[in-house]
């Protein structure tokens, strides 16, 4: 085995200009396949964000209140504006499902972060909250309880460890996987109870406790529209019925672009797999001619005793190394490009209303491995079958270059 | 040691079939020197070849120290031709990719019976004594076709083998490499006792064969 590799590492050492053109052939199909796959699969996941896991079609706030009307992931923004926390169940609206009430409340000093960090503490309601839990990624393995937060991706500490809140202990229960956007990614949830037994620590801010922390109190409800109800009617019947509310729904204009971007995608998919076909048909191509030119050589070496399993196996360990290092070559290749395009996609998707999550590292490191494995397995096998049809003829007619 | 019996070989080609060699029957004592002489198409390669375990016969058999060389499986042939049979081309044979001196051990590699570093100094010892000492770590495109032929001999004798095929192994050398050449051949026929069959146009050094063989037109002529 150490005898077939040392003979296809001379072989492919000896022929650089070969080697290396097959080499670089390989990185840039297996660096344009991985580099695809990857972000492919990141804004397939930062669609889903927008899509499937968003959770609220539309959210209620106070009229004042500041909203971030471009996030795909409808999020309540920090005010000192309040509603009644039972305004929309008092109203009884027919086109509304689900409604989730939030309290939030912006925070300095609070132990939590940095010194000067703004912490913002958001309190839900478990029973009810539909937009925050979905996303949980990490949890202790039984129910939220007083006195436990959730932290949002961008946070880190391990679970079940203790989070100090304005002096308070507190238990991490859960993390909420990526989804780019601000609010969630730095929050620290807890239930309406939890926050409560913390209203009496944060400090005032001037005159006021500010106003959520009150019973009864809330920032905004995310909600959902029933079965069959459209935007229109909720946001109507809402604001005839609930004064100095404001409806915020996605712009909708942006689900067209991101139609024109699922298209996209499958059009980028084809041509990735058409790309890879014929990087597939190539390699192989090139390995029954190498095999070809190569027929006197493989004759000697079975003249003077090679096996045929020899000679099938120096060809193949050939093909593997050359195709291996042009997948590793390629997957670098694509780490590289992807880093320095991703401000610029980063930034588009954000103007479209996608936030970006790239794919989480492992995945990204299982996606670069399959790159490799399978640009070396492309190489085996294109050299598997050339190499073992020559390996079956005479010796002699392979040193004089017949068949 | 060596005995063909009705030996034939056709090539199936798109004028119809070619017969190189038919009916050849043959006997070479241990340690002899037979000659192979013959005009050109003849069929001596092809003859050479079929005994030399490279290309199996449309027919007879091939006996080399009691064993049937065409019915040994595909890895034993492998394997006799690696320690029994030493074999030098009409051509150029060497593997352009390797040194001299990994072109010489390599059979001895393949066969495993001295381990690297054995062969490695059996192969410098051959190339030594075919006065290319110097050129152990050269590539066969830097030396000449004479010192190319050396290194092919030197290959053919690492395993030391019982029999030494040469097929026409100075074709392309001038006169006094090729006296340099046949003499190193028959100095180990006749000090080690390797049984040589080899292919040659000169009638002078086929006379000092203990056996002639003439083929023409794929047979044996007396
Ligand atoms: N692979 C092949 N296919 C078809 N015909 C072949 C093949 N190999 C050899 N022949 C034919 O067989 C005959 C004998 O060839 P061979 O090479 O054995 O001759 P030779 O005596 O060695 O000649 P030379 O002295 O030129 O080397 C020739 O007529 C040749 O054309
Ligand atoms: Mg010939």
């Amino acid at each position: 085995m150490r005898l077939l590799a040392n003979l296809a590492l001379q072989n492919l050492g000896r022929r650089k200009a070969r080697s290396l053109l097959l080499i670089a052939a390989v990185a840039i199909g297996s660096g344009v396949v991985f580099t695809g796959a990857t972000l492919m699969r990141s804004i397939d996941d930062s669609m889903a964000v927008g899509f499937t896991r968003l959770g609220a079609d539309m959210m209620v706030v106070p009229e004042g209140a500041l909203t971030n009307i471009t996030a795909a992931l409808l999020t309540v923004e920090p005010t000192d504006l309040v509603l009644d926390a039972d305004v929309l169940a008092r109203a009884h609206i027919a086109s509304l499902g689900r409604i989730a009430p939030q309290k939030i409340v912006r925070v300095e000093h609070s132990g939590v972060g940095g010194h000067h960090d703004l912490v913002d503490l958001i309190g839900i309601d478990p029973a009810r909250d539909f937009t925050i839990q979905p996303w949980l990624k990490d949890k202790l393995n039984r129910d939220l309880r007083a006195g436990d937060v959730i932290l949002g991706a961008g946070r880190d500490a391990p679970l079940g460890s203790q989070l100090l809140i304005f002096g308070k202990p507190h238990l991490i229960y859960g993390k909420l996987g990526r989804t780019g956007v601000g609010t969630h990614e730095r929050g620290v949830f807890m239930s309406f109870a939890t926050l409560e037994a913390l209203a009496g620590s944060i400090p005032q801010h001037g005159d006021a406790r500010p106003a959520v922390l009150s019973l009864g109190k809330v920032t905004g409800f995310l909600v959902e529209l029933a079965p069959g109800a459209t935007a229109l009617q909720a946001r109507f019947a809402i604001l005839s019925a609930v004064k100095g509310a404001k409806v915020v729904t996605g712009d909708s204009s942006l689900s067209g672009i991101r139609q024109g971007l699922a298209a996209l995608l499958q059009g980028i998919l084809a041509l990735m797999v058409l790309m890879f076909a014929s990087m597939a048909v190539m390699v192989s191509v090139l390995f029954s001619a190498i095999v070809t030119e190569r027929r006197g050589e493989l004759g000697l070496l079975k003249a003077i005793g090679a096996r045929r399993a020899q000679l099938v196996g120096m060809m193949v360990v050939e093909a593997v190394i050359a195709t291996g290092v042009g997948g590793v070559l390629g997957v670098a290749l694509g780490v590289l490009v992807m880093r320095l395009y991703e401000r610029s996609l980063v930034y588009y998707l954000d103007n479209i209303g996608v936030p970006f999550v790239w794919l989480d590292l492992p995945q990204t490191v299982a996606y670069a491995a399959a790159a490799i494995v399978l640009a070396s397995a492309i190489g085996a096998l294109g050299a598997l079958y050339p190499a073992w049809r020559a390996s079956r003829r005479d010796a002699y007619e392979l040193v004089r270059g017949e068949g | 040691m060596l005995a063909c019996r009705q030996v034939s070989k056709s090539y199936r080609t798109e004028r119809g079939i070619v017969t190189a060699v038919s009916g050849i029957d043959l006997d070479v004592a241990a340690g002899e020197f037979a000659a192979v002489i013959g005009r050109s198409g003849s069929g001596k390669s092809t003859l050479m070849a079929v005994i030399g375990g490279l290309s199996r016969p449309s027919g007879g058999t091939v006996t080399i120290d009691g064993t049937d060389l065409w019915r040994l499986s595909d890895n034993a042939l492998s394997g006799f031709r690696n320690g029994k049979i030493g074999y030098v081309f009409q051509f150029a044979s060497l593997l352009p990719t390797l040194r001299l001196i990994d072109n010489v051990a390599l059979p001895a590699m393949l066969g495993r019976r001295h381990g690297a570093s054995g062969s490695y100094a059996r192969a410098a010892g051959l190339l030594e004594r075919m006065g290319l000492g110097g050129y152990l770590d050269a590539y066969p495109s830097e030396i000449s076709a004479g010192e190319q032929r050396r290194v092919a001999i030197a290959r053919a004798l690492i395993n030391d083998p019982a029999l030494l095929l040469a097929d026409e192994p100075t074709s392309d050398l001038d006169e006094q490499t090729e006296g340099e050449i046949m003499n190193e051949l028959l100095t180990i026929n006749r000090e080690v006792g390797t049984t040589l069959i080899l292919v040659t146009h000169n009638l002078a050094l086929a006379e000092r064969a203990q056996q002639v063989v003439h083929i023409a037109n794929g047979a044996i002529v007396a």
